[in-house]
């Protein structure tokens, strides 16, 4: 795979969830400058299936190269296709959404992608799922250190990030179980209409008790090792930014889970104008109300060692 | 903490505190757990039902009576917390009977105070006070209010309060210094306010 020498591990985060226009591009390409500005080599990738353009966000034109020229061996090296920016240790690859396509994406292709981002040489990759759902793009987000859930503070955002978050939750609890009678029980406990009577994930568990102690006790280890962050975009008021704390809640009492609200980002009409401009808002008006959350945001992934999440042995299994 | 439903948890776990939780950290969690639980909340209509939502609730404000009541919290604690392993064993049989009832009455507690339907009222505020064991002269001290205000407030003495704009920022650093949510206290208690002078 033509791993650069000094490649070392390296966190990797996923921004996915919500839906389309919650912000995760813009947050991906503001957090990853401030990471980079804070002297951590960043790369960004852009795996958005629904329109792939963090190059724009980035003020940089199509790349002509991409991911696919590395798997096609078209180039020998990944750190080939990594384009530069204009900012000192960020770099960009393009390209990864053609691996995460949910079609004819493979558990081998997966690895493969993980494989390659981590022979890169820098310390960190900030990974732009897009507003997709797929298996291969929930896997993703499974597999990295930290999955970062984008949502603004909308019925219809919060609504696909929890549709999103069940997706991702049952799929793990799916890959921890071996049992193929609790693998299905799982597969029926996403409706909520069921035969079974099971209405939330504690319901689930205690029939899978009955079924499987062991895969029942799994399941509860893997509730608890759970840990995704949120963010909260296009806050206006004091409210929106307690909203967050209220889905934080919400996650705990139904899914048992532990989430992370990493922070907000306000509202400001700058974001606007620097997506228009094709101009970074941390570089372009770094004193904007938007760009001082996203730098907290950032420094709080900088030192987040502790709030990653970090699934040791989570096998990519096929689906 | 283990994954447990909601009928097992323990009222701290209900409210997301601590067992050494601090009255104002009850209370402010309550606020909390209250506002995101609330029928119109926008973090909870797409993963609970209604009936779900409403079940929660009723949690909540066992948990926050018990809790807020020193003498109950302590008899819940030994009943849940004895030995010191930390292992909770089953509620109280007196709130096992609450828990079973319609409707959010807690009769057993003694306390007639209903936070659900209660404004902020000055009287509301006094009773949260006082059931958080914080005397008036700490208040006082804490906010620079007078004591004077500070029981005019509370009694409801309308005619004898400051202008609006004052009187606004005292229920905010009463409200503060109560942990409660100082936007609500001051819309909740104006409008009490200017509806008793109405009549």
């Amino acid at each position: 795979m033509g791993q650069d020498q000094t490649s070392h591990q390296k966190m990797i985060w996923t921004i996915g969830g919500g839906k389309g226009g919650s912000g995760k591009s813009f947050i991906t390409t503001n957090v990853g400058i401030c990471l980079a500005k804070l002297g951590i080599r960043v790369v960004l990738i852009d795996a958005d299936l629904g329109g792939a353009n963090l190059h724009t966000f980035l003020g940089i034109s199509p790349p002509t190269l991409s991911l696919s020229d590395f798997i096609k061996k078209r180039v020998s090296h990944l750190r080939e296709v990594l384009i530069p920016t204009a900012v000192p240790n960020l770099q960009l690859l393009t390209g990864a959404q053609d691996l995460l396509n949910a079609a004819d994406a493979k558990s081998v292709q997966k690895r493969k992608l993980i494989r390659s981002i981590q022979s890169l040489n820098s310390d960190t990759a900030l990974v732009d799922l897009g507003a997709g759902n797929s298996l291969s793009v929930l896997d993703f987000f499974l597999i990295s250190d930290g999955g970062i859930l984008v949502v603004t503070p909308e019925p219809t955002s919060i609504e696909n990030t929890y549709r999103f978050l069940k997706s991702a939750f049952y799929r793990r609890l799916r890959q921890s179980v071996s049992s193929s009678s609790v693998k299905a029980l799982i597969d029926g406990a996403m409706d909520r209409k069921n035969e079974m009577g099971i209405q939330n994930p504690y319901d689930l568990i205690k029939v899978a008790r009955g079924m499987d102690e062991g895969d029942a006790q799994r399941m509860i280890e893997e509730i608890e090792t759970f840990h995704p962050n949120l963010i909260l975009n296009q806050v206006r008021s004091k409210k929106d930014i307690e909203i967050g704390f209220s889905i934080r809640s919400a996650c705990l009492k139904y899914f048992g889970i532990r989430l992370h609200y990493l922070g907000y980002v306000v509202y400001d009409q700058d974001v606007n104008h620097s997506i228009r401009r094709r101009k970074p808002l941390v570089l372009e008006n770094p004193g904007s109300r938007a760009s001082q959350c996203v730098m907290e945001i950032a420094s709080k992934l900088a030192n987040s060692h502790k709030i990653s999440t970090r699934f040791k042995g989570y096998e990519l299994q096929g689906h | 903490m283990s994954f447990k439903g909601i009928k097992d948890q323990t009222y701290y776990e209900l409210l997301e505190v601590s067992h050494t939780a601090t009255a104002k950290e009850i209370q402010r969690a309550y606020e909390h757990a209250k506002e995101t639980f609330d029928v119109d909340s926008l973090a909870i209509y797409s993963l609970f039902s209604e009936e779900e939502a409403k079940g929660i609730q009723e949690a909540i404000e066992e948990a926050y009576h018990v809790l807020m009541d020193e003498g109950l919290r302590r008899s819940y604690d030994q009943s849940h917390f004895q030995m010191g392993g930390g292992l909770p064993v089953e509620k109280p049989s007196e709130v096992q009977e609450v828990s079973g009832e319609k409707g959010t009455s807690l009769s057993f507690t003694g306390l007639s105070f209903n936070v659900e339907v209660e404004l902020y009222r000055g009287k509301a505020l006094k009773q949260i006070r006082e059931r958080m064991g914080v005397d008036p002269q700490t208040i006082s001290k804490e906010t620079k209010i007078g004591i004077k205000t500070l029981e005019w407030i509370e009694g409801e003495t309308f005619e004898k309060l400051p202008p609006l704009v004052y009187l606004k920022g005292f229920l905010k650093s009463y409200a503060q210094s109560l942990g409660l949510n100082p936007q609500k206290v001051i819309e909740q208690y104006i409008r009490f306010m200017e509806e008793s002078v109405k009549k």
